[in-house]
């Protein structure tokens, strides 16, 4: 099966091939290279790339994967070559949001505008509080708040709509 | 000796205090709110009480469901353990009016230390150089600019009755000091119930140096010498190491003496910690004293070999030091990294949920202080603190040597952690020099690891796409025709020689 793997701005293809139980080879840049592969703890990979070995943490959103080595964090995407080709000639979608969502469970400590007003891109708009350090959040466009989701003192999951800015 | 003590915390800190009683055959009573019944703590006691809603305020911070608890079960002290009530002085006076014993200092003592403006104005009459500032909370938003202005940019805003890097604000410029002033003084509220700051002068590039020390009843004092803690983020202590590198055996013990000095100011009885900023000319300034058991205490019980909570409790029950001065020997070189549930890849967002899978690191010289299980969900109300992981070694080269290869074993899943941020630190150049200040993380650590080349992409993004293409071949098979990709009952063939077995 072949994937792109988005770095930065280098898109690299890779091709990976069962060859055994949990062995594959990978091809990436053009080089083979013979891969262990085993889910040792839950999303924790023990990883024997030729006979060196890794323990690795593999943490995936959609395509955006972030894998731990070390203690080092490597960012990238990874699409399946043909959904890459689809995504593509649909286009991208549309840009500029402007919602605000929580990026962590937390409480609405502090609403800082009131819908109908105008904002400033950048300008802190919400206080949200998890583990008790408070966090401003700050609207990504200039405009004016369309919509407040939520009430102070309520309790928001991770990734929950906050405010509306248009 | 006491028989029954309640400990009016949760987490690693809990599980700490327990630990000790139960070495010393003192049963443990503990308190619990609705989200903590699950908690560490709660599993580890021999008693256990719920005391109200998840918001410490509600449960953790109610000082009459803590004295209830204490007299119903019949403990005889309550170890505050650190945050929550420990540096409460309404708490340790209302402990003094029940006959209750509080295992930490008396009101008196924490009145004249935890209030920060009042221990800087006792200490320095004892004689101990102080960081220029206020020594009154300020008021007004307008007199907190005049002062500001009078003494200089940069200044630091900081809770009255703060601690643990909450309610403080470093203002840059006088355009920060609104909002810095609003966010210093809600975070205050909100964690100590008292929103008056104060102010210090901003001292550039110091390193924070404090002294443990112990004090009886009878007037014994000593220090178990001092811990470095200039790794900070945000304010927030994150690696503390024992000895300090800057210091020599002459400032050490200068340091230890004037710790005493301010302590015996204070009648203080108890562990407590007398911190210090350290300019490049390594002169120093008491900064304050925290009177409680400090979260970093295991450094110094490494180097020294005193159970620094067992001495507490041994104080508490008017027992003389178990240990004169001389006798305090600083061995080896122990260092402690926080673990929090903090996303370190992404701006240190909190990160609170379930721990799916947990791997604690061993091995010689490892110790890790956790509160926290595989299973445990960790609560969004309070501190981000899940575990301290501490080394020993014989000397610093070793200690760092040891915390990295324990962190590289440690793997918590399920929640980000700043496991990942430690192992860079214990890697940086500089710390591994010794050459670093209190803005190191934030001035240089940081920027150095914008630019690091990171050694293993090609490794990372194969196990990404073996990951990926396993996914896509199960959900392939999942979406057979029936009949191709039907499940078969395990019982068919099990038993029978030669067939494949089914997972």
């Amino acid at each position: 099966m072949n994937y792109i793997a988005t770095i930065g701005e280098r898109e690299i293809k890779v091709t990976v091939e069962e060859v055994g139980v949990a062995r594959y080879v990978v091809t990436g840049d053009g080089k083979g290279h013979l891969v262990d592969a085993h889910q040792v703890q839950d999303s924790v990979w023990s990883i024997l790339y030729g006979t060196n070995s890794f323990e690795v943490d593999v943490q995936r959103r959609g395509d955006e994967y972030e894998v731990l080595i070390d203690g080092d964090c490597y960012k990238f995407t990874l699409m399946n070559e043909q959904l890459k080709a689809l995504s593509r000639a649909g286009g991208k979608a549309a840009a500029g949001k402007a919602l605000v969502t929580s990026p962590m469970p937390g409480k609405v400590v502090k609403l800082l505008v009131a819908e109908g007003e105008e904002v400033k891109s950048d300008q802190g708009v919400i206080v949200v509080e998890a583990m008790k350090m408070e966090n401003e959040l700050k609207a990504a466009v200039a405009g004016k708040v369309k919509e407040i989701f939520v009430k102070e003192g309520e309790v928001v999951e991770s990734g929950a709509k906050l405010l509306l800015v248009e | 000796m006491f028989r029954k003590i309640l400990i009016a915390n949760r987490g690693e800190i809990a599980v700490r205090v327990e630990r000790a009683c139960r070495e010393m055959g003192i049963r443990t009573v503990a308190v619990y709110s609705e989200v903590d019944r699950h908690a560490l703590h709660v599993r580890c006691a021999d008693e256990a009480h719920l005391i109200g809603p998840p918001p410490a305020t509600e449960s953790y911070l109610v000082i009459d469901k803590i004295i209830g608890v204490a007299k119903q079960s019949g403990a005889e002290a309550i170890h505050p353990g650190y945050g929550f009530l420990a540096e409460n002085p309404l708490f340790a006076e209302r402990c003094e009016k029940e006959g209750i014993k509080l295992i930490g200092p008396s009101a008196h003592s924490m009145r004249t230390m935890g209030s920060k403006t009042l221990a800087r104005k006792t200490v320095q009459a004892a004689g101990v150089p102080v960081v220029p500032g206020t020594v009154e909370p300020i008021a007004t938003e307008e007199e907190v600019l005049r002062i500001s202005k009078k003494i200089g940019f940069p200044v630091m805003l900081k809770a009255t009755a703060g601690g643990g890097g909450k309610g403080l604000r470093l203002v840059k410029t006088e355009g920060d000091l609104h909002s810095s002033l609003r966010m210093a003084k809600s975070e205050a509220k909100s964690a100590f119930s008292d929103d008056s700051v104060y102010i210090e002068k901003y001292i550039e590039n110091p390193r924070h140096v404090e002294i443990q020390i112990l004090g009886d009843r009878h007037g014994n004092y000593v220090h178990l010498c001092e811990r470095e803690c200039s790794i900070q983020r945000r304010h927030q202590k994150v690696i503390e190491e024992s000895p300090s590198v800057i210091i020599t055996p002459g400032i050490r013990a200068a340091m230890g003496k004037v710790a005493i000095e301010a302590a015996r100011a204070a009648r203080y009885e108890g562990a407590g910690t007398c911190e210090f900023l350290v300019d490049q000319d390594r002169n120093f300034f008491f900064l304050e004293m925290n009177t409680r058991l400090q979260v970093e205490h295991p450094v110094t019980e490494m180097v020294t070999g005193v159970d620094i909570v067992k001495e507490q409790i041994r104080i508490a029950a008017g027992e003389r030091l178990s240990l004169r001065q001389e006798e305090v020997k600083q061995t080896g070189h122990a260092i402690e990294c926080r673990v929090y549930a903090e996303d370190p890849d992404n701006n240190f967002m909190p990160c609170p949920g379930l721990i799916t899978s947990l791997r604690t690191p061993g091995g010689p010289g490892v110790r890790d202080d956790s509160g926290v299980f595989e299973g445990f969900e960790i609560p969004i109300y309070y501190d981000p603190i899940i575990s301290k992981l501490v080394v020993w070694g014989k000397d610093r080269e070793e200690a760092v040597a040891r915390m990295k290869r324990a962190l590289n074993e440690y793997v918590v899943t399920g929640v980000k952690t700043t496991i990942p941020f430690h192992i860079r630190v214990m890697n940086n150049r500089h710390f591994l020099e010794g050459n670093f200040d209190t803005n190191f993380i934030d001035r240089v650590f940081f920027p150095e690891e914008r630019e690091r080349e990171l050694p293993h992409f090609e490794v990372a993004v194969i196990a990404a796409a073996v990951q990926l293409y396993l996914g896509e071949r199960k959900r392939a098979i999942a979406a057979r025709p029936v009949g191709t990709g039907e499940p078969v009952s395990m019982w068919k063939y099990s038993g029978r020689p030669g067939m494949p077995k089914i997972l």
